[in-house]
């Protein structure tokens, strides 16, 4: 499988603080990749990075294409939906507008459509709560909203910043399913950040763990679950 | 009683042309959290084109949809000149270029159309038809029915189109806009495009009340300002909604209590009022800072 995103030594920051120190990493096409690592480490820079929300040295290709300077909405346009910290889910707007703005670039009115009707068949509640105000959902809801939203983009890759946070585990594991389901029937690949790598691992083929700005471990997900020192030494569990 | 139906009508007429005024100011605030204190004088300016057009020659409800066109590439013109260098400086640096634009129209339209007033024909002529006992000049109800079909127009654009939806998105969320692929930087020159032609709107229709000269609108935008105030500077509705109320109000406590002269005292009245009594207005939300 060739690389859809490529990361070559990424080194980025906030003003005078430098956060990543050469980062390296790649998801296939279709594939789900993890990225792990303890708060602070740069999972979330690395996100923004990719969508141009952070300026960055190094070199980031999607799709073989070079994304430097290029700016966040034309990065998004190319195939990258990006469901940032907080989830972006716009409070002011109804659940039904924040849908249409996911597909609101989209041409292709038929498969919109279908993907709508897709979407309420993975959450059946977005359906019911249509009308309302985003801000009145739960944050279980809101982050079925981000992602069916993300969905709605119809992108090649999906990059989710801890779809988990804050969530009770049955409704994580639900999520959790639906991302499995999508990068299975749509072949969309996904950068996972989550701080629960137990799920993380489960979900994605291949892993990578930052400390402290580098790559410190990376293989696949599976071999990376069973060796107890990475688990204790970087994910504390 | 009929003078008093009277003057609620004329009270809701001078109410459109504040409510149109103040839905710009509202537009531009929604978009950057900004008061635009030169969005009277582009009202201004833009009814200078509209009586230039029309002493050409150009038939009227020609030249105002013609001046609506050009003043909304002005907004976006100098969204992109004088706004877009500033964009993401403090909202007191942004305050003191709109107030350094609002002198430079001033003089640019004194350089070029000159300080003399001039005397703005409208097609609708100052003869009063009955209604219902009380009389109402075509001119009143013509501004009066101007007014709403503009802000319907806006409303709709805004409530039920996708380039609306874009709009209120990028307002309210710039960050997470940009991550659905809405160009933010446009839907900030389009918010001035749009403010700009709907504030030439109250220029258009206030010109044949007052006379055409270049400090036309410096009373005006102060009954605009208590108008978005009283509505709360961040709702599209509560700008018309207070547009009207500022309007009726000031004409009643003009002819009946205070007299013509204090009309403006009423306006600074209400202004500092409802800052007191009830900042966020009557439809505004409650500003949330995050500290």
């Amino acid at each position: 499988m060739s690389a859809l995103l490529e990361l070559e030594d990424v080194h980025c920051g906030y003003g005078q603080t430098s956060v990543l120190h050469g980062v390296t990493l790649s998801v296939p096409e279709g594939g789900i990749v993890s990225l792990l690592g303890a708060n602070g480490a740069g999972k979330t820079t690395t996100l923004r990075a990719i969508t141009g929300g952070v300026r960055w040295l190094g070199e980031i290709r999607f799709a073989g294409r070079s994304l430097r300077r290029m700016p966040t909405e034309d990065i998004v346009s190319l195939g990258i939906s990006h469901v940032p910290e907080g989830r972006g889910i716009l409070t002011e707007l109804t659940v039904d507008e924040n849908l249409k703005l996911g597909a609101h670039k989209r041409k292709d009115g038929a498969a919109v459509h279908k993907d709508y009707d897709r979407v309420f068949e993975y959450f059946p509640v977005l359906r019911e709560r249509r009308r309302l105000s985003a801000s009145t959902l739960s944050g279980g809801e809101q982050q079925m909203l981000a992602v069916a939203r993300a969905m709605l983009m119809k992108p090649r890759l999906m990059l989710l910043d801890e779809p988990s946070l804050g969530l009770a585990p049955l409704v994580v594991r639900s999520i959790f399913e639906i991302i499995r389901t999508i990068n299975q029937t749509d072949h969309v690949a996904v950068l996972l950040v989550e701080q629960n790598a137990r799920l993380a691992f489960e979900l994605s083929s291949d892993a990578y763990v930052l400390e402290v700005g580098r790559v410190a471990v990376s293989g696949k997900s599976a071999d990376l679950q069973g060796q107890e020192s990475v688990r204790r030494s970087y994910l504390g569990y | 009683m009929q003078e008093f139906i009277q003057q609620v009508v004329s009270g809701l007429a001078s109410g459109g042309i504040f409510a149109s005024l103040a839905l710009a100011l509202v537009l531009i605030y929604n978009a950057m959290g900004l008061v635009n204190f030169a969005q009277g004088e582009m009202a201004m300016f833009a009814t200078f084109i509209a009586y230039t057009l029309i002493s050409h020659g150009l038939n009227y409800f020609i030249a105002f949809p013609l001046t609506l066109g050009l003043a909304f590439v002005g907004g976006v013109l100098i969204e992109r000149v004088v706004i877009r260098p500033v964009e993401r400086a403090p909202v007191l640096t942004l305050v003191i270029v709109t107030l350094g634009l609002a002198t430079l129209v001033n003089g640019a339209a004194g350089f070029f159309f000159g300080y003399t007033p001039n005397y703005f024909s409208s097609p609708f002529s100052t003869h009063t038809v009955n209604i219902l006992g009380a009389f109402a000049s075509y001119q009143d109800l013509s501004v009066i029915a101007v007014s709403a079909v503009v802000l319907l127009a806006i409303f709709l654009l805004l409530q039920r189109t996708t380039i609306g939806l874009t709009l209120r998105a990028a307002a309210h969320h710039p960050e997470a806009s940009r991550l659905l692929g809405i160009r933010v930087s446009w839907m900030l020159a389009l918010g001035w495009g749009l403010a700009s032609a709907v504030g030439a709107v109250s220029g258009i229709m206030v010109a044949p009340i007052l006379l055409l000269e270049p400090n036309m609108m410096q009373t005006i935008i102060i009954y605009a300002f208590a108008a978005a105030v009283l509505g709360g500077i961040d709702s599209p509705l509560g700008a018309v909604v207070g547009g009207l109320i500022v309007g009726v109000t000031v004409n009643l406590v003009g002819a009946y209590v205070v007299g013509g002269d204090l009309e403006l005292a009423v306006a600074l009245a209400i202004i500092v009022g409802v800052l007191v009594l009830k900042p966020n207005g009557l439809f505004g939300r409650a500003a949330v800072r995050n500290v």
